[in-house]
């Protein structure tokens, strides 16, 4: 029996006849007693200023808590406002084994099929509205409802990503990669930062569930990488919030870089192949509307050694030569090759050559040149080229620098996006 | 005298005639059995290929690395083609087999059902050898692209070593699996691989303690300062 077929009748036993509800508030745990009593308060104290009148119900999708998670949850709501309690990882949901290695930096294992768990709810009950937090965060404040939830109640806006205050250089693989990539996609100006807390409109909610990521080749990719590019690619409402800093408890252990990249880039690339109709004809891009008090460019962020990226770079260049011979285009390799016998503090990776491997990289994955996995991971050292190159290039200039170089790259994105087309046509 | 030699004369041609007469029908069946063997063998080579390409396995084999293999071993051919030759040729040969049997000679009486009994040892080895050469490449270029991703200098070396270790390990398997010196093969990568890994626990154990000492600490300490405080995503 699948989750959608097994999630709803568990939750109408413990809801009873509460008649209509608006607004469902989705929280996805895994040992977070600490920190998901003040999340629940703050999205109270929100939702009774956003819209006091509607009615909410609560639903936590725990991945088997040691802690007493759900507990906290339920005595935190308190009895004016119903909440539900399903075990996304338990009997009858129990995903696949690929699901569980996916990244997500809430700590919560298969977070997608919690996600699942929280749209199957919203369809049954055909909300108006839907809300999901991650139960780590310390940064969370009521006013993130007047983010995430009003422009879905009163302004007919499906989907609400969430747009944090960041360091200078953080993100960086959104910067250098995502956001450009799906921009000159989709041609929608969404920055594709994820996590921690999304707004979804009761008809986004419905249609995720009809879309092929939940098995299959779509689970080996974190769910934070896929809302935004499915919400983007099916013609929605799409819009960003300001949230301010975002300050979470780490519950993971640092994620090596080659697997972050695998799912996030991963993710781009699979639905790229889903969603090929609807970018093949797009040019240029449209901002999307924002909410929430914008702020500056982040303040400067901790180290960073560029010298060590660089060192990673010139490795792979020396030792994943014949890996990128399979995946790159001859005169994107020369352009590559080129960059190696470049000193630390005059290397520079341009952006044309920058634009056109990631489109080539896109290409072998089309064309399944090499083992999936393998060729997003073999990408690491170039992104660390990238990286570098970008750090070099600003690091003596002002924080907006950093903005305006990510600005020029998406134009190049944007402008060499023929170089895509052209080649996956005939691939 | 006369009549004697016609008699012995009429005897030596009957009998040769006999003898002809019954030989003759046997290299028919050689050169039938040839001829089918060469048209069916022709008509397997051409399923495989089709059905090969309708499953693109060349670009599955080129994805597992298995091409770039063929390649360095000298072969310019793609391997579907390689196991359309593969397959031709053992339709071919079973039908030979079958030819010569069929010629009735002393030397040959046992051919037949000593080779039909040892296809499929065959068969089992060539698929050992397949999927080992498939899973050597695999393996190495997952561990080249872990290492270099960890940036650890010795990358394309400990690619190497893994799969050499997986292609030694497949080879000594369809060996046994073919039967050729089983007891030799088995003793030779049980006192290889166990000296070799005996070696290795000496060599760090005792003689490069304190350089195992050393590699460990500076890769510790390098993880600690070198690490970014940095987000990625």
């Amino acid at each position: 029996m699948t989750m959608t077929k097994t999630v709803w009748p568990l939750v109408r036993q413990q809801l009873g006849d509460k008649g209509k509800i608006e607004v469902l508030v989705g929280i996805p745990t895994f040992n977070n007693a600490k920190t998901v009593g003040p999340v629940v308060n703050a999205v109270k104290a929100g939702i009774s200023k956003v819209c006091p009148h509607a009615s909410v119900l609560v639903v936590n999708a725990d991945a088997g808590s040691q802690d007493g998670t759900p507990e906290t949850i339920k005595q935190a709501v308190g009895p004016d406002i119903p909440a539900a309690f399903v075990q996304h990882l338990a009997g009858d949901f129990l995903p696949s084994p690929i699901s569980l290695h996916t990244f997500s930096e809430s700590g919560v294992p298969g977070r997608e099929h919690a996600f699942r768990a929280f749209f199957t709810v919203a369809e049954e009950l055909q909300v108006n509205a839907c809300v999901v937090v991650d139960a780590n965060l310390r940064s969370l404040a009521p006013d993130w409802m007047e983010i995430l939830l009003r422009p879905v109640m009163e302004k007919s806006v499906d989907y609400v990503a969430p747009l944090f205050r960041r360091a200078r250089y953080e993100g960086s693989l959104t910067n250098c990669i995502i956001y450009p990539l799906s921009r000159a996609l989709y041609g929608k100006q969404m920055r594709y930062q994820s996590g921690c807390g999304y707004g979804f409109s009761g008809k986004l909610a419905s249609l995720y569930l009809t879309k092929n990521v939940w098995e299959g080749e779509g689970t080996r990719y974190g769910i934070d990488s896929w809302l935004t590019t499915v919400a983007v690619a099916e013609g929605c409402e799409v819009s960003q919030g300001y949230l301010g800093t975002k300050i979470h408890d780490a519950t993971l252990p640092g994620i090596e870089l080659s697997v972050l990249l695998a799912q996030a880039v991963g993710a781009l690339f699979y639905l790229m192949e889903t969603y090929q109709d609807v970018w093949e004809g797009k040019t240029g891009s449209s901002p999307v509307p924002r909410f929430g008090p914008p702020y500056e460019p982040g303040p400067e962020g901790g180290a960073i050694n560029v010298e060590r990226m660089v060192r990673g770079f010139q490795q792979g260049l020396r030792d994943l030569l014949p890996i990128w011979e399979i995946i790159l285009a001859p005169e994107t390799l020369d352009g590559i090759l080129s960059l190696g016998l470049v000193e630390t503090e005059e290397f520079r990776f341009p952006l044309a050559l920058w634009v056109q491997t990631i489109y080539d990289f896109a290409l072998a994955y089309h064309e399944k040149a090499l083992h999936r996995e393998h060729l997003l991971k073999s990408l690491t050292p170039l992104y660390l080229g990238r990286t570098a190159s970008l750090i070099l290039e600003t690091r003596e200039g002002a924080p907006e620098d950093v903005e305006r170089a990510i600005e020029t790259l998406c134009g190049t994105f944007e402008s060499m996006k023929p170089y895509l087309t052209q080649r996956w046509r005939f691939s | 005298m006369s009549i004697l030699w016609q008699e012995a004369m009429l005897e030596a041609f009957r009998e040769t005639t006999l003898r002809i007469a019954h030989v003759l029908p046997k290299l028919l069946a050689l050169l039938t059995f040839l001829a089918l063997g060469l048209a069916i063998g022709w008509l397997v080579k051409f399923f495989f290929l089709r059905v090969l390409r309708a499953v693109h396995f060349d670009v599955l084999c080129e994805r597992f690395g298995l091409g770039s293999s063929l390649a360095k071993a000298g072969t310019k051919q793609l391997a579907s083609h390689l196991v359309g030759r593969l397959s031709f040729w053992l339709v071919f040969l079973l039908f030979a087999f079958m030819g010569i049997d069929a010629l009735d000679l002393t030397a040959t009486a046992n051919m037949m059902s000593a080779i039909i009994g040892f296809l499929p040892h065959m068969l089992a080895a060539v698929l050992l050898l397949f999927f080992g050469v498939l899973l050597a490449n695999f393996i190495a270029e997952a561990a080249l692209i872990a290492t270099v991703n960890a940036q650890i200098q010795e990358a394309r070396t400990i690619a190497t070593f893994i799969r050499w270790g997986v292609l030694i390990f497949t080879v000594a398997m369809v060996l046994t699996q073919l039967g050729i010196a089983k007891e030799i093969v088995v003793a030779a990568f049980s006192i290889t691989f166990g000296g070799f890994v005996l070696a290795l626990a000496i060599a760090v154990g005792l003689g490069g303690q304190s350089i195992a000492k050393e590699v460990l600490e500076q890769r510790f300490r390098r993880r600690t300062v070198e690490q970014d405080e940095m987000s990625h995503i």
